[in-house]
């Protein structure tokens, strides 16, 4: 028989034993073919080239971090399948086999895997690509006709990436068999002399992880202006370091003394899945390490979502507040728009106030880099009256400002006290913030400050001097005839200088952030199904390995019931573990995104937490019983 | 049944194979263990010894026949009653240990005692007790892959005796021993025995170690040829041994 035939045997034989990593893997494919799908399709066009401009590089960004997950996930899973089959491999060294032989068997056998993991990941894909944008669209909220279309680019851009990857795992299994000893290739899956991992080697660990992890946590949640991005990325690495050294230190310490405690060990079944438990720990402290990063990115992925709606919901309310505001010196530009805008549309409220554009303004701490202008105090408080907004701003003082500022989708400023305006030489203490849209679309294109009238009264030379008329017209579709008809307004000479500002209400410039929201829910779920997916696989591959102790057991006179609870207890720390480290990481992970974000996302980060639980329940559930089927 | 007797079992008749094709391996075993007995079968490859100790042991159903445990007759009870009764009155020995590779010797001799929910101060105390017995004080901490063959031997041993069984089942216990481990370990039971605080059935083909058991019954062709009781000595006993073997042709390797 030649090798091919008895490689493509093997393959045809061994098909329901590689059915859970060619499903994993082609489910791999489907996932980042969708996404570079999105890149080439025309459904996002529609949205404008802007928008789809957005959605591309947040999708390239998605890409690239979905093909370092598939690099790892690859990486993982060939490792696994090598493990489990070297012991088979080894037997042909029996039958006189050379390594280089029995490496090129592998090859062909796990190239058939990939190549039909391949070609089932991308029909599927194709098959679900237009449900995957119909699911997209209909969650971003946006109409859109899709239609189903097949490009060969984003095929080709998978096929490159998968294939490339793959082969290198590939290869790298090759090398491993080729200069792997006879003897290793037999025992590959009962390599068990190893148990307990040296106290002090622990100890040290878990200090550097309780160290590291808790300087994580505070670069994360420290306040600070521009440095708090670097802040972030440090926290991320500083997080994902300490989770692996928690995992591999405080961990297997806790559980090593559980076991030395003969008290509390022997209780219950604890004798039996404590010390499995400490017997796998070293080979799988870096999986539930892996997965508890991996969840922890899930739920804040899903919080920057959330984030990133609410804000982008707050900013176009913000921005619609008036349909049209005009900025003028004429004293009476409202009463000149008024009666043109009610040609077309009545008006729902109007507001006027005077504004000073100030020349020489130095901010310390300064969220804004444009132009600033200040507002009187009782001006703002009529014009919140006549508009319906709310008022809670106390008078300031002399030298007193408050900010008028607006809102952003993401801010790097999160230290925002003590700040000190200098106006034309003369300090001011900044002693309020507030973000109602008192200006609407004009306060998001300007810093202002409202200041005590007398002190408004004594800017004046010092600024140029204009006023503000806002409209917020009631019925939207009139927005194109009133705009044409306010253009007579529009000037810009000497005598007469007067800005129009026109918000569309049915603008969808901001799609973009819509959709990303929806990316980011699907983000969230592939990556939570991903470590459930993981966490399944390595303890599916540990059932076989505890094949054998089950026997034992059995013959010692342990019931199956016994063995079950054992089994049940075991499994079950293995998902609790990753995620409670997940659970506390997350509201440090979050609450850093709340503060950038200047949005509470206490429901999201609960919602999203039961969220995980409840899939890892799921998944807890089909490994015992498929932990149980194998070895009970 | 008498309050002495251990174990019995009336016409014990095994078959293997389907319909088409069945192979007798017992033909009607009647055999009574009383609760000091240290009884050694011997006999050929293929006699049924470790079918006989299969369903003694109730691993294995048999086919026909009675056999009765503790009072009951394991072939009428349920496997909840089975169970119960494997864990409390049986205690076993394998050729291979079958000492579980991942815990420590003596997280291993208490596994059982820890798993019924008894105490652990109990628990403690009687690996600690056994291990005295049994020579292994010393190495209580250490995992199997740490200890020897005599020792892994002597660790099942103890771990077979912690739930205060009536009998112990001992499959070929001293086959992956060297004779030195061997003698050591019989020498344990012997003890373990003599000091009444079990029965031992032993299945065997060494003729040195089946010396050490105060009856041997030799069973030939699924059926009890002999029984040789122990007289004087063991090393008269040991010859008797032999003798019988040498007239029943050759030597009785294991199954």
């Amino acid at each position: 028989m030649r090798l091919m035939q008895l490689a493509f045997l093997n393959f045809k034989n061994n098909l329901k034993n590689y059915l859970s990593l060619v499903l994993s893997l082609s489910f791999t494919i489907l996932i980042f073919f969708n996404f570079q799908n999105i890149i080439y399709s025309d459904s996002f066009e529609v949205l404008g080239t802007q928008n789809k401009d957005y959605i591309d590089i947040i999708v390239r960004v998605i890409s690239f971090v979905l093909g370092c997950f598939m690099f790892f996930f690859l990486w993982y899973s060939t490792n696994v399948f090598l493990t489990k089959r070297k012991k088979e491999i080894g037997i042909y060294v029996f039958m006189g086999l050379t390594n280089q032989k029995i490496g090129k068997m592998y090859m062909i056998e796990t190239s058939l895997i990939g190549i039909t993991a391949f070609v089932l990941g991308i029909f599927s894909g194709i098959a679900t690509a237009a449900l995957f944008q119909m699911i997209l669209l209909a969650v971003s909220d946006i109409a859109v006709e899709i239609r189903f279309q097949v490009r060969i680019e984003p095929v080709f851009i998978t096929a490159v990436v998968y294939l490339a990857m793959y082969l290198i795992f590939v290869i790298k299994g090759y090398c491993n068999i080729v200069k792997s000893s006879v003897l290793s290739m037999i025992s590959a899956s009962r390599q068990n002399e190893y148990v307990r991992q040296s106290t002090p080697v622990l100890l040290l660990k878990a200090a550097l992880g309780a160290c590291i992890l808790g300087g994580g946590y505070y670069l994360a949640v420290k306040e600070g202006g521009q440095e708090v991005m670097g802040n972030v990325m440090a926290a991320v690495v500083l997080v994902t370091a300490g989770v692996y050294l928690l995992f591999g230190g405080l961990i297997p310490y806790v559980f090593q003394s559980v076991a030395r405690n003969k008290k509390i060990l022997y209780r219950g079944q604890r004798n039996l899945w404590v010390n499995s438990m400490i017997f796998r720990m070293k080979k799988n402290y870096r999986t539930y390490a892996i997965v508890c990063v991996l969840t922890l990115c899930s739920v804040t992925a899903l919080a920057t979502g959330f984030a990133m709606k609410i804000r982008h919901d707050n900013m176009v309310q913000f921005e619609n507040t008036y349909t049209f505001q005009f900025l003028s010196d004429q004293p009476d530009i409202g009463n000149q728009a008024q009666p043109l805008i009610e040609k077309y549309s009545e008006i729902s409220y109007r507001s006027d106030i005077p504004v000073l554009f100030l020349d020489n303004v130095n901010v310390s701490n300064r969220s804004f880099a444009g132009s600033y202008a200040v507002v009187p105090y009782s001006g703002v408080m009529r014009l919140a009256e006549q508009v319906g907004l709310s008022f809670e701003l106390k008078e300031p003082g002399m030298d007193e400002v408050i900010e008028a500022g607006h809102l952003y989708l993401l801010s790097l400023l999160t230290d925002r006290s003590d700040i000190t305006v200098t106006i034309n030489g003369k300090e001011y203490r900044q002693i309020q913030e507030t973000s109602e849209p008192y200006l609407g679309y004009l306060q998001e294109q300007a810093g202002y400050y409202i200041v005590n009238d007398a002190e408004f009264e004594a800017m004046q030379p010092f600024g140029q001097s204009l006023y503000t008329s806002n409209f917020k017209i009631s019925d939207a579709d009139m927005f194109e005839a009133v705009r044409d008809e306010l253009n007579v307004l529009s000037s810009n000479t000497e005598e007469n200088y007067t800005a129009r500002v026109a918000v569309d209400p049915k603008s969808n410039d901001t799609d973009w952030v819509k959709v990303f929201y929806t990316l980011c829910i699907f983000l969230f779920l592939v990556f939570i199904l991903a470590s459930g997916s993981i966490m399944f696989m390595k303890l599916y591959n540990d059932s076989f390995e505890e094949r054998p102790r089950a026997l034992v057991m059995k013959k010692i006179g342990i019931d199956s019931g016994t063995l079950g609870r054992s089994i049940a207890a075991e499994l079950g720390m293995a998902y609790i573990l990753p995620f409670a480290v997940m659970t506390v990481s997350s509201y440090f992970s979050v609450h850093a995104l709340e503060k950038m974000m200047h949005t509470s996302l206490f429901s999201v980060r609960i919602v999203s937490v039961l969220i995980v639980f409840a899939i890892f329940f799921f998944f807890y559930l089909i490994s015992v019983a498929a932990y149980r089927k194998n070895v009970c | 049944m008498n309050e002495n007797k251990v174990a019995e079992v009336k016409n014990l008749i095994k078959n293997y194979g389907t319909r088409d094709f069945t192979a007798t391996v017992l033909k009607g075993i009647d055999l009574t263990i009383c609760c000091n007995d240290f009884i050694a079968v011997m006999g050929p490859s293929g006699s049924g010894k470790t079918t006989l100790l299969n369903i003694l042991s109730t691993i294995d159903k048999p086919t026909h026949g009675s056999v009765m445990l503790d009072g009951h007759d394991i072939t009428k009870i349920s496997n909840q009653d089975l169970s119960k009764l494997r864990r409390d009155k049986i205690g076993l020995i394998f050729q291979d240990y079958n000492l579980l590779d991942t815990m420590t010797l003596q997280d291993n001799i208490a596994l059982p005692l820890s798993l019924n929910g008894v105490a652990s101060r109990v628990c403690m105390q009687k690996t600690e007790e056994l291990a005295g017995l049994f020579g292994l004080s010393d190495h209580l901490k250490k995992y199997p892959y740490q200890l020897s063959g005599g020792q892994k031997q002597r660790g099942a041993a103890c771990r077979a005796l912690i739930t205060d069984p009536q009998i112990i089942f001992a499959d070929e216990p001293t086959g992956a021993l060297d004779s030195r481990s061997g003698k050591e370990l019989m020498r344990c039971l012997k003890e373990v025995n003599d000091s009444g605080r079990a029965a031992i059935f032993m299945v065997t083909h060494d003729p040195y170690c089946a010396s050490y058991a105060k009856d041997v019954y030799i069973l030939s062709d699924g059926m009890m040829k002999c029984r040789l009781s122990r007289g004087s000595g063991r090393k008269e006993f040991f010859d008797r041994i032999m003798d019988a073997q040498i007239s029943m042709g050759g030597d009785f390797s294991c199954d």
